[in-house]
């Protein structure tokens, strides 16, 4: 058993340890619902609206919010159908050599859901040829190579919605609207029709409204940034120095970033001493440079000190307290305070998924041994002390240090063996 | 367009330009008080305080505001708006003896404003912080994850002693844990590929090409959807406002207003400076101790090579090595005065997947980053292997004590 303070102040750290991490599973948990959510079928109802070339009549409001379809519009879904069953028909009458096989699709055809059953592509490729030909060439390399491949029955009708939506619309119908997005469940609201991204994730467009919105976001942080980056040449940059210097000196403290300064003078100054330490001479030579850095280094320690004492009189004395109880400070990290922040995201390019990752799986890596140093400097701490006196403790001193000695040298996974050496019996 | 009026500066023009500029303030400021709310606090209004002392707490609690903040009383805010700026180096006392209550104290608090509003970028931070991510980020530094490690725990339920045993127990569910996040990591790595491979060319912005998770999800879901845009619309209005503000800084109450003199105290610079002042503290006592050390070993070793010699061979070779140590110094001095920039890529980033292969275009690459965090982990690796030798040292040092006990490391070792 460990002592009290000891054992209270152990277990809070490892609970803070236990609850970041759950913390990050919580939130990676969130982004992977909805990223495995958007790889499955999409709900028909809510198949997404390729937004036509604009509209200004139409308000934003249409663009999301579901339209009944008009008697126009199921007229051209019948002709269609019938167009893609004549093609069924006909591939079957060559697939086939039994004609009768060709009544009995029409008749099932036309009586169930008709477009989920239908599976030649000609006629619709023709037609979204035809449609094709009005897009803008990189769409509309996708739309022709998208019926050309031997599409699975239920998926033709999408496609061919699809198609239609886009280009048709215009060609066709003399009112723009976006009752085609109902066009599908309504003609077919027994069909499976569902939206998969992997095979028609191309044909995605992002609305008007929220494409004019995106830009202007980015453009208003640009300014935002470079507004601010110009600063400095300004009348208000000497208006907010002359004010920050009259409250400073009313008061006489150092400023923010003076102590800043400070801390991050310290912490680099710590890393590279222990780059130093932990650095295996291999001659003369490196073991005086070794050296001299060292020496180096302390001589940096104490001209911060210096510059610490003379903004601060009193600090001198305070340095004699013990450390007190709470958190250790984490020095390990050298990333600074922003020195030239920008604002709006910046791109972080990557070719594949391995990459990807690699690079998350270092992140978590370096996440983590960060953790475990954290841990092992307080678990150092409390722990070597309390199996300092194997007096005290007995006959439990050697299980206690097995113990210790696994969590503190072996990470826990390992432990070593203690064997008793018994006097030879006589 | 000119983004900035060169303001004559007539009493006309100044009059009619501070309203203006303190209207675009309020509506920039999160939650911002109206423009009357900051006039009366101009002239020491009690009525102003409360709005304010709530504006002061959401701008400085650190983090989007959830319910519990949000949720804490007037006076719970306001002892931690005291607490913010006094870690802030904030030099008045005259707000650290304001009531809590927060009944008083609105020009004091507008004081406090303008000085956060002067010390940084605050408006920018704020509006950082509560940005409309648009991407999948991916951060590339720790920096987030390291600067809020919260407080400790409350007491657990288990009073006084804890057996090793549940320590153990805890390191393993630790481990655990870690094993399973990174494997959702790996998960959500391969999905997002597959996203943005399968939407590749559908970003009416050329640079990014494909969209992202939120771009693809408000497709899928038209009212999350209808959300965002209006989320969208809200942050470019205060986006708006925050640049008309910068617009008309100088007109502001900055110029205005005279801080009086203050009464010099020692306490709240010495709390900002004390961590600070243990640490180099300590460190220096560490460096004494490793120079002592190596210092004797070398003597021990190079009898001949007093570190003071003057032989000629001995004297170039050292020269040499001196003016080596010292551009390195100097190039570790440079890192943390003012203009050192920082070494490592930092902040969240954008994902794009890209084949492209063109060097120097905008962003950072994978490959980059790859390198620098594997240069990381090296490192951190070898400080952890240093801690548990040193931990070993100290164990084996006890074990020798102790006659009578065979010690057999576990296998590997």
């Amino acid at each position: 058993m460990l002592p009290t303070g000891c054992s209270r102040r152990l277990v809070a750290e490892l609970q803070n340890a236990l609850d970041s991490c759950a913390e990050r599973q919580r939130q990676l948990e969130r982004s992977l619902r909805v990223a495995r959510r958007l790889l499955q079928a999409w709900e028909p109802k809510e198949t997404p609206a390729p937004e036509p070339t604009p509209r200004p009549e139409t308000n934003e409001e249409d663009q999301f919010s579901a339209c009944t379809p008009s008697p126009q519009d199921l007229q051209e879904l019948e002709l269609l159908t019938q167009a893609l069953e004549k093609a069924a028909r006909v591939r079957k009458g060559i697939s086939k050599a039994g004609g009768d096989k060709a009544p009995s699709l029409k008749s099932a055809s036309i009586a169930a859901s008709p477009p989920s059953r239908i599976s030649a592509p000609a006629q619709a490729s023709r037609r979204a040829g035809s449609h094709a030909s009005q897009t803008k060439p990189p769409k509309g390399i996708r739309q022709t190579r998208v019926p050309a491949k031997n599409l699975p029955e239920q998926r033709l009708l999408s496609v061919a919605d699809a198609t239609y939506k886009r280009r048709g619309a215009q060609a066709v119908k003399p009112e723009p609207g976006l009752r085609d997005q109902q066009m599908v469940p309504s003609a077919a609201a027994q069909a499976p029709e569902a939206f998969m991204l992997k095979d028609k994730g191309v044909l995605l467009q992002l609305p008007v409204a929220f494409r004019k919105a995106a830009s202007q976001n980015s453009r208003l942080w640009a300014q935002l940034s470079s507004a601010q980056t110009s600063d400095s040449a300004d009348a208000a940059a000497t208006a907010k120095a002359q004010f920050l210097q009259k409250m400073q000196t009313a008061s006489g403290w150092p400023s923010a970033a003076e102590v800043g300064r400070l801390q991050k003078a310290c912490s680099l100054l710590r890393l590279r001493m222990e780059e130093e330490l932990m650095a295996d001479p291999e001659d003369w030579a490196q073991e005086h440079r070794c050296l001299l850095t060292l020496q180096g280094l302390q001589a940096m320690v104490g001209q911060c000190l210096h510059r610490l004492r003379e903004l601060h009189p009193a600090a001198g004395e305070q340095l004699l307290r013990p450390w007190p109880e709470g958190r250790l400070p984490r020095a390990s990290s050298p990333c600074g305070g922003g020195a030239d922040p920008v604002w709006s995201p910046q791109l972080l390019l990557y070719s594949s998924p391995q990459e990807l990752q690699t690079l998350a799986a270092l992140r978590l890596r370096v996440a983590m041994l960060d953790q475990q140093i954290h841990l092992e400097k307080v678990l150092l701490a409390e722990l070597l002390p309390a199996v300092s006196k194997p007096e005290v403790l007995g006959p439990r001193w050697p299980a206690l240090c097995r113990a210790v000695h696994s969590l503190l040298c072996e990470g826990g996974k390992h432990f070593l063996t203690i064997l008793r050496e018994d006097a030879p019996a006589d | 367009m000119g983004r900035r009026r060169r303001c004559r500066v007539g009493p006309d023009d100044a009059t009619r330009a501070l309203p203006e500029a303190i209207a675009a303030l309020s509506r920039t400021l999160p939650a911002g008080p109206s423009p009357e709310t900051f006039r009366r606090a101009k002239f020491d209004s009690p009525e102003a305080a409360p709005a304010l002392w709530r504006l002061l707490f959401r701008v400085l609690s650190p983090g989007p505001p959830d319910g519990a903040s949000a949720s804490l009383s007037l006076e719970a805010q306001a002892r931690s708006v005291k607490s913010a700026l006094r870690s802030q180096g904030y030099p008045s006392q005259a707000l650290a003896q304001l009531p809590d209550n927060g009944s008083q104290g609105s020009r004091q608090l507008l004081l406090a404003l303008a000085w956060l509003l002067a010390r940084g970028p605050l408006l920018e931070q704020l509006l950082a912080q509560s940005r409309v991510r648009l991407g999948d980020e991916m951060p590339v530094c720790e920096c987030e994850a390291l600067a809020s490690p919260g407080p400790p725990a409350p007491g657990m339920g288990e009073a006084g002693h804890v057996d090793i045993r549940h320590l153990q127990w805890l390191m393993g569910k630790l481990r655990f844990r870690w094993r399973n996040l990174m494997a959702s990591q790996q998960e959500q790595c391969a999905l997002l590929g597959q996203i943005h491979l399968y939407t590749r060319g559908c970003h009416s912005d050329r640079s990014l090409g494909h969209l992202s998770v939120t771009e693809t999800e408000l497709l899928r879901d038209p009212e999350g959807g209808r959300q965002l845009l209006r989320r969208l619309e809200s942050e470019n209005a205060r986006l708006e406002a925050a640049l008309e503000w910068r617009r008309r800084e100088q007109d502001t109450v900055l110029g205005a207003s005279q801080p009086t003199f203050l009464p010099r105290s020692p306490e709240p610079g010495a709390r900002e400076l004390e961590p600070v002042a243990r640490e180099l503290q300590a460190l220096w006592e560490q460096l004494q101790e490793a120079v002592e050390a190596r210092r004797a070993a070398w003597e021990a070793r190079h009898p001949q090579l007093q570190v003071g010699d003057r032989g000629p061979a001995w004297s170039a070779a050292r020269r040499a090595l001196d003016e080596v140590v010292g551009r390195d110094l100097a190039a570790l001095q440079r890192a943390w005065e003012p203009g050192g920039g920082l070494t490592q890529p930092h902040g969240p980033r954008r994902l794009v997947r890209t084949e492209a292969r063109a060097p120097g275009g905008p962003g950072l690459r994978a490959s980059e980053v790859i390198e620098a965090l594997r240069t990381q982990e090296a490192h951190l690796e070898v400080v952890l292997r240093q801690l548990q030798g040193h931990c070993r040292q100290e164990l084996a040092r006890l074990a020798r004590a102790l006659p009578g006990l065979i010690w057999i490391p576990p296998p590997g070792r």
